[in-house]
């Protein structure tokens, strides 16, 4: 196996890993497999694509590549909205769908059929809007560095530096700030998260927010390196799932390294198998995991 | 004329409308007064009191806390009102710290107060304090009975409500869970406690409330009741038996 399957597989996984701590963290706290989730990074792909192709006419100097880079500054700063308007959008389908559905008690295979009807609405709206044609940051084809007999692109190795820090960020929020006390004791319990003074509803807007907020920075990573699609989100679920699972529901860094494993597994299947079975990969590792140890790596026993 | 801590107004509670387990109850407890919920199994003394605190769903009736009307209010909103709540079972977050534990509630605190709580109760406390790193999943029935009364006093609340805090502890460790529950309610927080080790319950506690499928059916002092040979053989058979 080559340095460079690693590497390939290193970067897809970042990108899987992003967006499963979103998955893991709602499942977690709301107690239900939020299957619009992946939407959450086909729109935050979108808005960012919007925002920017926005701020490169108002200033076209912004849409000059930084570096080596095939981006100009408008991609981060609409990163940023972008970032901000998935956050809202899912605070907009909670206020409208789940927490409706939540405070009538609803049972969790409701909330999970109404998270497929949101993703439906979702994925279509943005079809409507965006059409089905692939769009992309920037048209340029960027050259990939050398690093003896590895290679990869600026962008690349930019995702995955994002990637580190995000997650490293994460790991502080949950294991050492009063937010991330207060998601693990929900977490854990949340009536008794209540009697201890968390205020449950101010923790669920906080997960929308963050879940969201990382699906937005993993489709930006996936518009950038691959392409920006309606179905980029649905095309990406069974891997979120698989990477969040076997992480350990719960866990944010279990999800990374949930999806560095998926990724570099999908990698090394395309290279030894073919690309046709890459889709199957994750599938094969959910079922597994699911099998042999259904609290994946670093979740804990129900 | 002393304030009322607690007041409920025919409170109508349980989890199903159609099949209220609380029917009715009337309950005053005026501050500083240490009250003993007592009654056989199902007359729904837990669910009063999980009412109160909002875990059950009210359908009827009202309940003041402090003098605030708190009925539909969530929990948090409660603890900040001067609740505090231990649940039987469940009453501590196993997979947090014995310090996460207590820094979780003290959360809700001013900044620069929450370390001198935390303190306070490791004080009142000393066996948390040997381990504070210690995830309170691995502690014994009578230390985590112990960490679930430090969580919800780290608050400073004037009224805590506990759900039989003795159940599954051995004698002499409920024997010290109830003297220090005495020794709180000297200081002045009042205590509303649900216990089925009546004898132990009416020996520290100043005033109790007999509840009967979900009713408030006899209220006295505590003397009173332990003497009462009619209500002991109706409702307190485990105190006739001594137990």
């Amino acid at each position: 196996m080559s340095l460079q399957v690693v590497i390939d597989g290193l970067v897809a996984g970042a990108m899987i890993g992003l967006g499963a701590i979103g998955v893991t963290l709602t499942y977690s706290i709301l107690r239900f497999a939020n299957f619009a989730h992946g939407e959450f990074i086909a729109w935050g792909a979108y808005f960012a694509l919007a925002v920017s192709g926005f701020l490169g006419v108002l200033a076209p100097s912004l849409a000059t590549p930084i570096g080596p880079f095939s981006f100009g500054w408008s991609l981060p700063i609409a990163a940023l909205g972008a970032i901000a308007l998935t956050a809202a959008l899912a605070l907009l389908v909670d206020a409208l769908l789940f927490g409706p559905l939540r405070a009538k008690g609803g049972a969790i295979i409701i909330l999970v059929m109404a998270s497929f009807g949101a993703a439906l609405t979702l994925r279509n709206l943005l079809e409507f809007i965006f059409t089905s044609r692939p769009a992309y940051y920037a048209e340029g084809l960027q050259i990939a560095l050398r690093f003896g007999g590895v290679r990869a692109t600026p962008d690349a190795l930019l995702c995955l530096g994002v990637a580190a820090i995000v997650v490293v960020a994460m790991r502080f929020l949950i294991a050492k700030t009063a937010i991330g006390r207060a998601m693990r004791a929900t977490s854990e319990n949340p009536q008794l998260a209540g009697l201890a003074g968390v205020d449950i509803r101010k923790i669920v807007r906080i997960v929308w927010i963050l879940g969201a907020g990382l699906a937005a920075i993993a489709g930006i990573m996936v518009g950038l390196l691959v392409q920006i699609r309606p179905t980029m989100g649905l095309d990406l679920l069974l891997p979120l799932f698989a990477a969040a699972i076997l992480g350990g529901i719960g866990s944010a860094p279990g999800a990374l390294l949930g999806g560095l494993i998926v990724g570099l597994a999908e990698s090394i299947t395309v290279r030894l198998i073919g690309a046709e079975w890459r889709a199957a990969v994750a599938f094969v590792i959910l079922v597994a995991i699911l099998l042999l140890r259904p609290s994946g790596l670093f979740g804990r026993p129900e | 004329m002393t304030a009322q801590a607690l007041e409920t107004r025919a409170l109508v509670a349980g989890y199903e409308r159609d099949l209220p387990i609380v029917r009715g109850v009337d309950l005053n407890v005026r501050a500083g007064e240490f009250v003993v919920l007592l009654g056989p199994n199902g007359a729904g003394k837990s669910t009063l009191v999980k009412a109160i605190a909002g875990l059950v769903p009210i359908h009827a009736g009202a309940v003041l806390i402090n003098g605030e009307d708190s009925t539909f209010s969530p929990p948090h909103q409660k603890i900040r009102r001067g609740l505090a709540f231990v649940p039987q079972t469940e009453n501590v977050f196993a997979t947090l710290t014995i310090e996460e534990n207590l820094r979780l509630a003290a959360d809700i605190l001013p900044n620069n107060v929450r370390a001198r709580r935390i303190d306070e109760l490791y004080a009142m406390f000393p066996d948390l304090a040997a381990r504070p790193g210690r995830r309170a999943g691995q502690l014994s029935g009578g230390q985590r009975q112990m960490l679930a009364a430090a969580r919800a006093l780290i608050v400073a609340p004037s009224l805590l409500i506990l759900d039989e805090p003795s159940a599954g502890l051995s004698p002499k460790i409920a024997a010290e869970v109830f003297a220090r529950l005495q020794a709180i309610n000297a200081t002045g927080v009042t205590i509303v406690l649900v216990e089925q080790n009546v004898k132990a319950a009416l020996a520290v506690a100043s005033r109790a409330v007999i509840l009967v499928e979900g009713e408030a059916r006899h209220e006295g002092s505590a003397a009173e009741l332990a003497d009462d040979p009619i209500v002991a053989e109706l409702y307190l058979g485990a105190a006739k038996a001594g137990a």
